[in-house]
């Protein structure tokens, strides 16, 4: 499995026959491969295929059970983070890993050394400078100065490349590195990847989207199970082929396509569950009015910063609301009461599962049934729950949901991303709002999750239940949603219905604002 | 997320047997257990009578380490709570000794107290959204500066003005099947209590679920403000019935900073999560490193090592403890 298409002579990095277990899960399995330099690598496969585990050996944040590395022929010992640094490997994690309260120069310089004044002084011109060269190879404009965390995501991402940059690295692996970038910003990013390529650095690209693999890269490595199942040259394969590899079986459509076979149209013609009404916030959002009705997937489009999570936040009343009214079932409901709006129906499963979905170090059980813990009452009027209830509910939504979990007591940070995001949908279904705001549920999520996801949301709207859908893929919203509003800087700025709903109809009216 | 069946189901298979990882599950017990046997080798008198009278002398520390456990698991620290005890106990005996009161209303009114300085904590952390450290450091500082003015530094002493009734929650009589004393009594059912509350009830899963993530909480319908805030009160709470138990058993309100007390419940709440499987705050935990502090303490005590020994021993203690918790925890 291990012929590469392209022979290039010499390899950067050989990876010999490297296996990796964790207790009960052999996460990387007897994998070797060769990096050359000078290339730019696509590495996919679902959520724990072993991608991560396998970055993590060659970073030194893990131990391999077995096999070898060799750098440049010589073997590769790597006993912790800062041996990979020191051999040359750049990492750029999808969380991103900068200080935010230092300056752009001291994070590139980071871990380097800065120059010294007198043997013991920061010498801060000096170091100010270094860090602007290194920034000018990347042909961006950043002040050396400015805070890193005043500076966009994509700013930041560049940044943590420029550390790289600094220290010679000989490769670099990018994780996700697209997440949360607007295309002008990932374009800029393909730029700087490609200019980093013909320099000679070994480039490898971890993503889940494959628009990406295919425009960027030279060559594809896909990870399933743990073993290396394909290791092609792009132009060999297409997106099928490619889906098929991931998926280990046959299929692949487009989001047209699923639209089509699953015959969706327009918006039912039913009672509204959810009305907003002219609401306004001072995190952008601006007189946004629109209703969802029963049995609708209502899908949120539009550029990332165009603040359709916002509204999400204003509607459910996480953040205050300036002005406007929000109606469940008719019942107007107060801002900055999430525990009212949850009482009158409306659920809002945030973007970030780690930072505001889950109690990471809660069971999955104890997750679960977090928002609807009343209902398991050891006596209806004694407010304590009966353990033996919580495990029933939690084991009904964990077959349902197909939660990838050895029990329903696993702590959810020991979960992979997909089956995170699985647990906080489980919470709502359990809590049994009848409205429910998704906010981008399929970020890092692999291609079966996604589908998944997708018939979680078309379930649900069978059932008679309202869903908003948040997405930055387009493709996504085409193939479910009744009805798409696109957003741009906090306003509806357009409303696609039924066979309207294609992706170029989202694009041009995304794009037509400026 | 098919392919993740195999893997599950062989994830239930034991992972391999570990030193380091047993140790940091089991060490705090077993040092507890270490330590208590070789004393009583060394001294026949450790046992009885030395652990009785341990554990009613430690009873204001484990009260005191009791609420600090209810704030501790929701992410907060009240620096305050020995300020507050001093306080409340001044006011008690202060009531009862110079103005006669009867002493079921100066308990209520050093409960009134107490309740007060625990809901100011509790706005101005969790609703004004004050940095808990260093807005207890400050209330502590004010409440022990105002009881040292109050009574110019000095203890308030009234054995003979305090009524018997009020004694026996110092002492009293031993009970007839395990001779413990009153306060102990007292703060055992303190103990039960918290302990039915953070772990058996939905407002301690609350809780935990704050000290978690407060904003998952938030956006789960929990009301954050208000429970962070209520950890406060608890601690006020604490504070009276161990201000109430001190002052009876020594029958004067002393007059010091209550510093190593402060000190003590907070190694005593740390004790306890490091000994707990997920190194979470814990009222077992929080009982079980007030009485390991307290047998070491007394242990020294008997073998005739001054207070600089101690307190030695008992820093050591606890950065092993530390060190043992997070060996295991990046082992997990």
């Amino acid at each position: 499995m291990t012929t590469s298409a392209l022979a290039v002579p010499t390899p950067l990095l050989n990876i010999s026959e490297v296996t990796k277990r964790y207790p009960g899960v052999l996460a990387v399995d007897n994998v070797s491969l060769s990096l050359e330099a000078g290339q730019i690598i696509g590495l996919v496969g679902k959520n724990g295929a072993g991608k991560s585990t396998l970055i993590k050996i060659i970073a030194g944040a893990e131990y391999a059970d077995d096999g070898y590395l060799h750098l440049n022929g010589e073997p590769l010992e790597l006993h912790r983070p800062h041996d990979a640094t020191d051999a040359g490997l750049a990492f750029v994690h999808q969380d991103l890993q900068d200080v935010g309260d230092l300056s752009v120069a001291e994070n590139v310089m980071l871990g380097l050394g800065y120059p010294r004044k007198l043997g013991l002084f920061v010498d801060w011109s000096e170091l100010y400078r270094q860090a602007a060269e290194t920034i000018a190879r990347l042909e961006v404009d950043i002040d050396p100065r400015q805070p890193v965390g005043e500076l966009s995501v994509a700013e930041q991402r560049l940044v943590m490349i420029a550390r790289g940059l600094a220290q010679e690295a000989q490769l670099l692996v990018l994780d996700e590195p697209s997440a949360s970038l607007t295309d002008e910003e990932i374009e800029h990013l393909f730029a700087v990847v490609r200019r980093l390529r013909d320099d000679g650095m070994a480039v490898v690209y971890v993503s889940h989207r494959l628009e990406e693999v295919f425009e960027l890269t030279e060559r594809v490595i896909v990870m399933r199970n743990g073993q290396l199942v394909a290791d092609e040259a792009t132009a060999s394969l297409n997106r099928a082929s490619l889906i098929s590899h991931i998926t280990g079986h046959e299929h692949a459509q487009t989001a047209a396509e699923r639209r089509a076979s699953r015959g969706v149209g327009g918006r039912p013609d039913s009672e509204v569950l959810l009305e907003v009404e002219g609401v306004s916030a001072d995190t952008g959002v601006n007189d946004c009015s629109f209703d969802v009705r029963k049995g609708e997937i209502l899908g949120l489009g539009g550029l990332v910063g165009s603040g359709r999570t916002e509204l999400a936040r204003a509607v459910f009343g996480a953040d205050h609301r300036q002005e406007g009214s929000v109606r469940v079932h008719g019942q107007e409901i107060r801002d900055n009461h999430p525990a009212e709006s949850m009482a009158a129906g409306l659920a809002l499963l945030p973007e970030d599962r780690k930072t505001q979905g889950n109690i990471m170090d809660f069971s999955v059980r104890n997750n679960i049934t977090l928002a609807s813990l009343d209902r398991h009452r050891v006596r209806p009027r004694v407010p304590a729950p009966l353990p033996r209830s919580e495990k029933q509910a939690a084991e009904r939504r964990i077959d349902r949901l197909s939660i990838a979990t050895p029990h329903d007591r696993q702590l959810v940070r020991l979960l992979s991303g997909g089956n995170q995001q699985k647990v906080v949908i489980a919470k709502w279904l359990e809590q049994g709002a009848d409205v429910l705001i998704f906010d981008e549920p399929t970020i890092g999520v692999d291609v079966d999750g996604k589908e998944e996801i997708y018939d979680i949301m078309e379930e649900l709207a069978a059932e008679g239940k309202a869903v908003v859908f948040i997405s930055s893929e387009f493709s996504e919203l085409v193939g479910v949603c009744h009805r798409v509003l696109v957003l741009h800087e906090g306003r509806i700025v357009g409303e696609l219905e039924g066979d309207a709903v294609t992706e170029p109809a989202i694009v041009e009216i995304c794009y037509s604002q400026h | 997320m098919t392919d993740t069946t195999t893997p599950s189901e062989s994830l239930k298979s034991r992972p391999a047997f570990s030193v380091l990882s047993f140790i940091s599950q089991y060490g705090v017990i077993l040092t507890l257990l270490a330590s208590v046997v070789t004393f009583a080798i060394l001294n026949d008198r450790y046992i009885d009578p030395g652990i009785r009278n341990t554990l009613n002398i430690a009873s204001p520390l484990l009260l005191l380490a009791l609420g600090l456990t209810a704030v501790l698991a929701m992410g907060d620290f009240d620096l305050s709570v020995t300020g507050i005890q001093s306080a409340a106990g001044a006011i008690v005996v202060l009531l009862i000794v110079n103005h006669d009161w009867y002493w079921i209303w100066a308990i209520l009114i050093g409960l009134a107290f107490c309740l007060v300085a625990g809901v100011v904590n509790g706005t101005l952390v969790s609703y004004i959204g004050m940095p808990s450290f260093i807005t207890t450091l400050a209330t502590g500082l004010i409440l022990f500066g105002t009881r040292y003015e109050s009574a110019d530094g000095r203890n308030i002493t009234g054995s003979e003005d305090l009524p018997d009734i009020y004694r026996d929650f110092g002492v009293g009589q031993p009970d007839p099947w395990l001779s413990l004393h009153t306060p102990v009594w007292i703060s055992i059912g303190m103990a039960i209590l918290l302990w039915l509350l953070m772990s058996k009830t939905e407002v301690g899963r609350y809780m935990y679920a704050i000290g978690g993530n407060p904003e998952a909480a938030r956006l789960s319908g929990i009301n954050v403000k208000l429970l962070r805030a209520s950890g406060f009160v608890i601690v006020g709470a604490m504070a009276l019935v161990a201000a109430v138990t001190s002052t009876a058993r020594t029958a004067s309100a002393v007059a010091d900073s209550g510093f190593s007390t402060l000190l003590g419940a907070y190694a005593a709440a740390f004790l306890g999560a490091a000994a707990s499987r997920r190194a979470l705050f814990n009222v077992p935990g929080t009982v079980l490193g007030v009485i390991f502090l307290q047998a070491v303490d007394r242990g020294l005590i008997l073998e005739g090592y001054s207070t600089g020994v101690r307190d030695i021993a008992k820093g050591c203690i606890l950065l092993l403890a530390m060190a043992f918790t997070r060996i295991g925890a990046s082992r997990r």
